[in-house]
């Protein structure tokens, strides 16, 4: 049977309040940071203090786009190439952030929508499994 | 310090040069450049390179040391300067303090590059520590995706249309029909423009730069050399460079921390171009021309705003009334910028010096800014890197 596996190890998770990106924060500057980091480097954090943190699941789109070619690699999809649309996401916990947005209309994607952090379908491996990554989903009020 | 000197400009053309080795591509703008300063390649004391390659290969990118050999090794000293598409202006930088401090009195600074098909790809190094390999791989985002993130939130602050971009380009390319180096030398039309491909929605193909081949060299000098040496010498009035800052707002790799206050994007490029203009005491109202690095038509509307030459939301009126041509009150890319040349990348702060120095001593024919007397050039590389250079006659 087919398995879902995500595209990279330790970058996300989902809990039963939803997903979660999986990151750093200084605890001495509150700067947020992902993937994770060993230090801080805010240039004028006195004392790096860096603990895990979980960021998301609700945000706000700051910029999109669509990738309207097919991108070279290493980036994956499944043929035929369909166009995506992708995001800069301001999450309300302080992380900018990219990510794919979840969603059949991609020409309907604009700035300031509210959108939630989910993790969902990339592609397909080639033995039929489910390669998943962090995407957003579109707040439908 | 002293005073500096630009006495010598050359450039080979840019486009697609399938034969030629990037050594080939930088003779030519070597021969040019010492022809047009007056001197020998004996003449030259040391060597400011803006390099991509310093292995012994002779692939893609530039190696200073190459330049040498191939000139004939006189064993002067070499700068390899790296700092992606900003390394044309770090090595001009490097240049003029070499000349400035009093260590050389006559320098050459050159960049070539031959450039790979395709849009410019990353480091191709597959580590999942390295957030560019990350983004890729986890949300499929190319380098060319970032112009169209921040041209759409461009789009969302303050209206700007998709016929403007496609103005924009248009501009360029009219300008470029009077520059013999530029590579698309042939006007098109907003219509066309609009019909170019989608790249990364709102940006076409027509409104990014694609990769070139190119090659461009200057000579710098003391001021002492240049009097003896020419009439018409051109001066650097300053020359700065910088790294990003780390509350910039643009997510370089994966993410970032959502900016506080304000709103600081591409920080390398306007920290250059302020620490040039203050080093300069010469104001954006001082300035007759800027060459400005329009990997996509969207910096020419917001780079002038970040440097402090028009308030936010004015450029794209700018742009409609005429402002930004050669003619007008604030001419950019008088040469028709990345967009009619594409991008032979560390080359492209030369490329940009060379044109200030043309526009400057009145050669630049059809695409002539009347009666320029300063010009201001910018880059902006990966990295982080952003360069300034003010010159005047």
């Amino acid at each position: 049977m087919a398995d879902r596996i995500p595209v990279a190890d330790g970058l996300f998770a989902e809990t039963k309040d939803g997903a979660r990106l999986i990151g750093s924060r200084c605890a001495s500057c509150g700067t947020p940071y992902f993937p994770k980091v060993d230090w801080c480097r805010h240039p004028e954090c006195a004392a790096s203090k860096i603990e895990d943190a979980g960021f998301g699941p609700d945000g706000t789109i700051w910029s999109c786009a669509i990738q309207d070619y097919p991108p070279p690699a290493p980036a994956k999809f499944d043929k035929p190439y369909k166009p995506y649309a992708m995001a800069v996401v301001d999450l309300a916990d302080g992380l900018r952030v990219l990510g794919q947005i979840k969603t059949d209309d991609i020409r309907s994607v604009k700035p300031d929508m509210k959108v939630t952090l989910v993790v969902d379908a990339l592609c397909h491996d080639d033995a039929g499994n489910e390669v998943v990554t962090w995407k957003f989903e579109v707040n439908h009020a | 310090m002293r005073e500096v000197a630009v006495i010598g400009l050359g450039m080979h053309p840019w486009g697609k040069f399938g034969d030629k080795s990037v050594q080939q591509l930088c003779r030519v703008a070597v021969d040019a450049a010492l022809k047009d300063a007056g001197v020998a390649w004996r003449d030259i004391e040391a060597v400011a390179a803006a390099s991509s390659r310093f292995s012994g290969g002779r692939g893609w990118g530039l190696n200073g040391n190459d330049v040498i050999d191939d000139m004939g090794a006189t064993g002067i000293p070499v700068y390899n300067l790296s700092a992606g598409c900003a390394a044309g202006g770090n090595a001009f930088n490097v240049g003029t303090m070499l000349v400035a401090s009093g260590q050389h009195d006559m320098v050459l600074v050159v960049g070539g590059e031959k450039m790979p098909k395709g849009f410019i790809q990353t480091s191709g190094v597959e580590e999942t520590t390295d957030p560019e390999y990350l983004r890729q791989v986890c949300i499929g985002v190319p380098g060319p995706t970032f112009w169209a993130f921040m041209c759409r939130r461009r789009m969302a602050d303050h209206g700007t249309t998709e016929e403007q971009l496609a103005k924009i380009a248009v501009k360029a390319r009219k300008l470029a029909v009077h520059n013999p180096n530029a590579r698309f030398r042939k006007e098109t039309s907003v219509e066309e423009v609009m019909g170019s491909a989608l790249v990364s929605y709102p940006l076409r193909l027509f409104e990014i730069c694609p990769v070139s081949d190119g090659a461009a060299a200057v000579v710098i000098c003391s001021a002492e050399k240049a009097r003896r040496l020419t009439t018409r010498p051109l001066w650097v009035a300053a020359s700065a460079i910088a790294t990003a800052r780390f509350d910039d707002g643009i997510p370089r790799g994966l993410a970032g921390a959502v900016p506080k206050d304000g709103k600081a994007y591409h920080s390398e490029a306007a920290a250059a171009v302020r620490k040039a203009m203050e080093k300069a005491a010469i104001g954006p109202e001082g300035i007759d021309l800027i060459e400005l690095q329009d990997n996509t038509v969207y910096y020419e509307l917001s780079f002038p705003e970040e440097w402090g030459f028009c308030e936010p939301g004015e450029a794209e009126h700018l742009l409609e009334s005429g402002a930004t041509l050669p003619t007008g009150r604030l001419p950019i890319n008088p040469s028709g910028g990345f967009i009619s040349f594409g991008e032979a990348t560390t080359a492209q702060g030369l490329f940009q010096i060379c044109e200030l120095g043309w526009q400057l001593r009145g050669e630049a024919g059809g695409r002539q800014v009347p009666d320029a007397k300063v010009g201001l050039a910018q880059t902006l590389g990966l990295g982080g890197n952003g360069s300034g250079t003010i010159l005047k006659r």
